[in-house]
């Protein structure tokens, strides 16, 4: 650029100097062949339709080769529809610039005006006058007498459209031409000696000769010479190459011995056009020249190129028809190196004269043109940078553009590409150069959009999608910027957005923060008068302007796809796996795994996304800008499913590190659907961003399967939410409620279900899972009732079921002995024990455990326990249903349990009756309120913070048969089983008032569960032995009085039930009875006032498991009175050496009252 | 005395490039990349009959007015661009060749480098200031 303006400037020194007439205009189009062609004119005549005559000028154009009758020879012509007079004053110099022939083209309505008409068409010849062989007017629209008349130089023509032999009239013409050229260069050939020969010369020199002695040997070589060189340039437009060669090689000489340098360069330019047009015939002009292929007439392309080789030249079949000639034309034609060499010399001759600069001009341009055939690009850019420095005079912008665009087209033809785009750019300035008054932004545009390739430049970013990008950023910067420019002052906005967009979008990298704020700004310019879209632009000539999204506004690093929320999330029925198996491979399982890597994006995820429901796609982004970026209505771009996306707005801090953001949009049908990319708008400019073109961007997947609509439901409780989450929080929970409750108290918890969803609620499923397991746990921690809630089932959307929860809690607080025995050294005195060292040694193994300080042990047991379970709520309904999927709900309960009561002694008494015994538990409340306990029918035992109390509950022993023991040993380590039974039976029950807060009044349950011990539970067994006695057919017991007559005989029976394991007995059995004075004396003495009938003494034999033996006497009772009866057991069994533990021979004592028999009766 | 040096990758994208007067940069820029042209062109013509034992120093690749640009062409094909003033007459083609051994012992070190990426630009600041000690020289 700075070269050219240098070179402009130094162009503009010169423009004083150059005044003289001369020819300014160098054709750029000219090649080497050229010199071969005669010059027709073709011109309008007074009013002519422009459209009709290029018609006309077209067909005249087509004849351009036209092969002579009668020789071998063809001619050629180049026809012009403008030629300045100046330049045909320079024909002699160089004769194919001399105009030879003009065909004027004319309309005319009448006969009035075709005298004026005829006047014109001379008028016109005037300009030509001199150099004209002949001419020729054709006249169309003229009918009638003069139409009828026959003229050679005048063809008549109805109309435009009809007038079929214009062709046939040119060649015609074109021979006559021939004609005149074949004599006129017959008649300079021949003229060797004698006359004097003329000096021929080019405007600028004739006053240069004035007075020169024509008679100098000198100056007649120099006519000589000239003269040479002209007949050289008519041999060769007649098709004589030959001859041409020759007098081209004497004009040379005889020039070169003058010193006449401006016509030895043309000897020589004549000398290198005669050998390129033999050893290039098919021409230097390429396919950007003028030239028209002869089409219009009809003829094929092949024959075309057949009649365009030279006599002589090489055929087909490589042989010619004159040998002779060949020879000759090869021994005076250069080589190809040799035409470089002479085209050189003529260059630097014509370089002498500043007149001549068209001239040279025109002959790089010819010698780069064979030098491209050649391609010998280094040398052809010499001459072309040799014709850059050329001085023209004062160039007209318009020729200044014309330059340089040629100038561009000879470096694009020897490969320069990018001198090439230079020079192209230079022309587009030079469109626009401020000077002109009528700028052409259109036609810079235009010549700016040809340099793209040159600077490596496509207007696709997708081309600079892959890898950083490369290239000459601050040259393509400044391109784009003035593509902005030139489109903007076009007058087309969305070009200039579409420019600015892609600048911003491909040179990022190389903006500095200052540019960036600029390049933004504008564009904010821009698109608010023209918002950029995503549309192909397309611009007049067929260019198209691919969209430019913005994908590094912001940047985005990685693409996920997230699942829904936990209470969301749909589940594949189990059952239905079976279904969902893929069908693709037949076997279950293969080590082969199809692994593509480029089918990463492709992968379907896992999880599934639900119809109507709202989804989210997280993408990690950044904003590379040094200023707050607003990109709005950023999307998601899928396809697949109908999809709703929800465009969110984003505005990221300058510079921003990775920015999480999330795009949702909801599926509105079921399905796969595949997220594609995004779509964003940022600085008005809308873009939709592709992921498939974006390699740095991570993502684990883009496909997913939309499934059916499920209904959706929503949970509330009664209790409050937890603040805190569960302690193992494996997994995610919907909802988690908390609640403090005492040991022992149950809470309802009422849960509401909504279906807030748009599909049915049909299937409804309640679990739940306890998850500390640490803790022992007595009983049901969460009991519910499904049933009254399932019938209100399908639930409509917006109805709502509840469900009451009932939590119920009992937990060990005991804490082990320690605080057992803690307690008992408290000072609460343990009395009436009956058995007393065996408990004393289980309660007591306290030496080794002795906690150091009272103080810790007793914020030991204050501690607080939680217990945490979760419940689970299985749903369905709707459409999803049918595709077997359902969700789930979970609700977490977290209860704080607050110990209550504790039982820090348990022992047992037995109780009056055998089957019975009371239970005696030292209740301490650990609370800071008072208590009342109640037991099944118990009075109320009131309890005082930190107070501890002895009560006494009667209970039931309870059977060893309703329990499945396998053997004795199983039982003496207690079982859960047997604790659950026992717990049936030995139930305290508590009312726990708190006199803080009256108006809260809480209950619960206390139990004595893991409380009791070994030897407490084995009181509490009902003997393996049971003793049934029966006075007088009456089962009696301790405390059952049986009644009797004085003198009857009382009948009683002893039963042995054996309901262990072994075989027991034989025993003996005595019955003592006694009286017992109720002053602790107890007189055994009764011999006279009970007799036995038979014996007092029972002998039963053995008992196998399961049977019962029974024995019987009879009792007389003599007198009044109570008796007791005593059995007294007497083991027999001795023999077989085992014990028995005697509390499996608790017998009942009986009681008998002997009543007074009536009198009557025995009277 | 080099009022314009650069380095050009073997795809012809610039991977350094240093000129003397700062505020017509882009001048330089034009006129490197134009003469990647005749480099490739040189290249082209040579490379075909040896090109193993070919000279890496191309030599002048074209006057303009002012300058005069100079072109060098490593074996792995990374060209080194000199452009000069044409006003100094003191450098000779000797001291050109000895410029571009020079710039491409340093260019060696540059790639010698373990950190340094083949295709990234030099950010190298022993090959920086090599280049500035070149430009400094005599002007």
């Amino acid at each position: 650029m700075q070269r050219e303006l240098d070179c402009q400037t130094f162009l503009s020194q010169y423009l004083s100097r150059a005044h003289e007439k001369e020819m300014s205009v160098p054709d750029y189009m000219q090649c080497a062949e050229d010199h071969q062609t005669v010059l027709v004119v073709v011109q309008p005549v007074g009013v002519v339709p422009e459209d009709q005559f290029f018609r006309i000028y077209k067909r005249i154009a087509s004849v351009a080769q036209v092969s002579i009758r009668d020789s071998q020879r063809n001619l050629y012509i180049r026809y012009r529809h403008h030629y300045l007079p100046e330049n045909n004053e320079w024909g002699d110099f160089q004769t194919h610039r001399k105009v030879v022939g003009l065909i004027s083209v004319t309309t005319c309505g009448s006969a009035k005006e075709w005298p004026q008409t005829l006047d014109r068409f001379h008028g016109q010849k005037e300009v030509f006058g001199a150099t004209l062989y002949d001419s020729r007017l054709l006249v169309f629209g003229l009918q009638g007498e003069i139409a009828e008349q026959q003229r050679t130089d005048v063809a008549f023509y109805s109309s435009y459209d009809d007038c079929p032999d214009v062709e046939k009239r040119v060649e015609d013409f074109v021979e006559s031409i021939f004609i005149v050229l074949e004599s006129k260069r017959l008649d300079r050939a021949t003229d060797k000696s004698g006359d004097k020969i003329p000096l021929l010369c080019v405007p600028f020199e004739k006053k240069d000769f004035v007075g020169l002695d024509t008679d100098s040997r000198h100056y007649k070589k120099r006519c000589q010479g000239r003269m040479r060189k002209h007949v050289g340039d008519l041999c060769l437009q007649a098709g004589m190459l030959q001859d041409a060669l020759v007098h081209y090689h004497m004009a040379v000489e005889l020039l070169r011995s003058v010193n006449d340098f401006l016509w030895l360069g043309a000897a020589l330019e004549g000398l290198c056009s005669a050998s390129v047009i033999f050893h290039y015939p098919g021409g230097t002009a390429g396919k950007a020249a003028g030239r028209k292929p002869s089409l219009a007439q009809g003829q094929g392309q092949a024959a075309d190129a057949g009649k365009r080789h030279r006599p002589g030249a090489l055929t087909a079949n490589g042989i010619s028809a004159d040998t002779s000639s060949e020879i000759g034309r090869a021994k005076n034609c250069l080589s190809p190196e040799d035409i470089i060499e002479k085209y050189k010399e003529a260059i630097s001759y014509y370089g002498k004269y500043k007149n001549a600069g068209v001239i040279e001009l025109e002959a790089c341009v010819k010698a780069v043109r064979v030098l491209a055939i050649q391609k010998r690009a280094m040398e052809a850019s010499e001459f072309l940078q040799n014709a850059v420095y050329i001085n023209l005079g004062q160039l007209s912008e318009e020729e200044k553009i014309q330059r340089y665009s040629i100038l561009s087209e000879l470096y694009d033809l020897i490969g320069f590409h990018r001198k090439s785009a230079f020079f192209k750019r230079v022309a587009a300035m030079q469109c626009v150069a401020p000077t002109i008054p009528e700028p052409g932004w259109r036609a810079c545009y235009k010549l700016l959009l040809e340099t793209l390739p040159g600077y490596s430049l496509s207007l696709d970013p997708k081309d600079f999608s892959k890898g950083t990008h490369r290239g000459w950023a601050a040259v393509q910067m400044r391109l784009l910027h003035e593509l902005v420019y030139a489109s903007r002052r076009m007058g087309n906005p969305g070009l200039s957005v579409r420019h600015l967009s892609f600048l911003l979008q491909t040179m990022l990298d190389f903006l500095s923060d200052q540019e960036k704020k600029e390049v933004t700004q504008s564009l904010e310019n821009y698109t608010s008068k023209c918002p950029g879209g995503m549309e192909v632009l397309t611009l007049p000539d067929g260019l198209k302007l691919p969209p430019v999204p913005f994908t590094k506004l912001p940047i985005i690093r990685s693409v996920k796809l997230l699942d829904l929320p936990i209470s969301l999330r749909p589940h594949k029925q189990k059952g239905l796996l079976g279904n969902n198996m893929s069908t693709k491979s037949p076997f279950i399982y293969s080590p082969i795994i199809m692994h593509n890597r480029g089918e990463e994006r492709n992968k379907k995820i896992e999880f599934q996304w639900v119809q109507g429901e709202v989804c989210e796609v997280q993408l990690m982004v950044y904003n590379p800008m040094p200023f707050e970026l607003r990109v709005e209505h950023m999307g998601l771009l899928t396809s697949g499913v109908e999809f709703e996306a929800l465009p969110a707005a984003l505005s990221l801090p300058a510079e921003s590190g990775l920015y999480p953001v999330t795009l949702v949009g909801v599926p509105r049908t079921a399905g796969n659907i595949t997220v594609n990319g995004y779509h964003t708008s940022v600085f008005g400019v809308t873009s939709d961003c592709l992921l498939e073109g974006l390699p740095s961007v991570r993502t684990s997947g883009c496909m997913v399967e939309v499934i059916p609509s499920l209904p959706r439901l929503q949970l509330s409780t009664s209790l409050p939410r937890s603040a805190h989450p569960l302690q193992p929080s494996k997994e995610e929970l919907s909802s988690s409620v908390s609640v403090q409750l005492f040991n022992g108290e149950t809470q309802h918890l009422t849960i509401t279900l909504e279906n807030i969803g748009s599909e049915d609620l049909e299937t409804l499923e309640v679990a739940s899972k306890t998850c500390n397991t640490k803790e022992k746990l007595f009983g049901e921690f969460l009991s519910w009732n499904l049933e009254e809630a399932v019938s209100q089932l399908p639930l409509k959307p917006g109805q709502s079921v509840t469900l009451t929860v009932n939590i119920k809690v009992r937990l060990d607080f005991s804490g082990g002995e320690n605080l057992l025995q803690d307690l008992n050294d408290d000072g609460i005195s343990v009395t009436g024990l009956p058995i007393s060292s065996p408990l004393r040694q289980v309660l007591r193994p306290r030496a080794e455990t002795k906690p150091l300080g009272s103080e810790s042990s007793k914020t030991d047991y204050n501690h607080i326990k939680t217990l945490e379970a979760v419940m689970t709520f299985k749903y369905s309904g709707g459409a999803g249903k049918v595709e077997g999927y359902y969700r789930d709900l979970t609700l977490g309960v977290h209860v704080d349990i607050e110990p209550s009561v504790f039982f820090t002694r348990v022992s047992t008494l037995p109780a009056t009756r055998t089957r019975q015994c009371h239970l005696l538990l030292d209740v301490f409340n650990s609370t800071e309120h008072e208590l009342t306990v109640s037991a099944k029918n118990n009075q109320d035992l009131v309890l005082h913070a930190s107070e501890c109390q002895r009560m006494a509950i009667q209970v039931d022993k309870f059977d060893f048969d309703t329990l499945p023991q396998p053997d004795q040993e199983a039982v003496r380590y207690t079982t859960p089983k047997l604790l659950e039974e026992e717990r049936l039976h030995a139930q305290a029950s508590m009312i726990n008032s708190t006199l803080a807060h009256p108006s809260v009044r809480r209950r619960g349950e206390a139990s004595v569960e893991g409380v009791l011990n070994q030897l407490v539970l084995e009181h509490l067994q009902l003997a393996p032995l049971q003793w049934d006695v029966v006075v007088n057919g009456k089962p009696c017991d301790c405390d059952i009085i049986a009644d009797c007559k004085v003198g009857d005989a009382v009948p009683l029976e002893v039963k042995l039930t054996n309901r262990s394991k072994n075989a027991v007995g034989p025993f003996a059995l005595t019955v003592v009875p006694f009286q017992d004075y109720q002053n602790g004396v107890q007189n055994y003495d009764l011999q006279d006032a009970v007799t036995f009938i038979g014996s007092n003494t029972f002998y039963i034999d053995t008992v196998n498991p399961t049977e019962n033996s029974v024995c019987v006497g009879a009792l007389l009772f003599l007198y009044t009175g109570d008796f007791y009866l005593n059995i007294k057991f007497q083991d027999d069994s001795a023999g077989q050496g085992k014990e028995l533990p005697p509390s499996w021979f608790g017998l009942p004592s009986v009681h008998i009252k002997a009543l007074e028999a009536p009198i009557e009766a025995g009277a | 005395m080099a009022v314009c040096i650069a380095v050009i990758a073997k795809e012809n994208y610039p991977l350094y490039i240093r000129s003397v007067p700062i505020q017509n940069e882009l001048k330089f820029h034009y006129t490197v990349h134009t003469s990647l042209d005749v480099v490739e062109e040189k290249i082209s013509a040579v490379g075909k009959a040896m090109a193993d034992q070919r000279e890496l120093y191309l030599g002048l690749l074209y006057p303009t007015e002012d300058y005069k640009v100079y072109g060098y062409v490593t074996n792995s094909k990374v060209k080194f661009v000199i452009v000069v003033d044409s006003s100094n007459t003191s450098l000779r083609d000797n001291e050109i060749r000895s410029m571009f051994r020079k710039l491409h012992n340093s260019f060696t070190d540059v790639m010698c480098n373990p950190f340094y990426n083949p295709g990234d630009t030099i950010q190298s600041k022993a090959f920086d200031s090599m280049v500035s000690a070149m430009m400094v020289q005599v002007s």
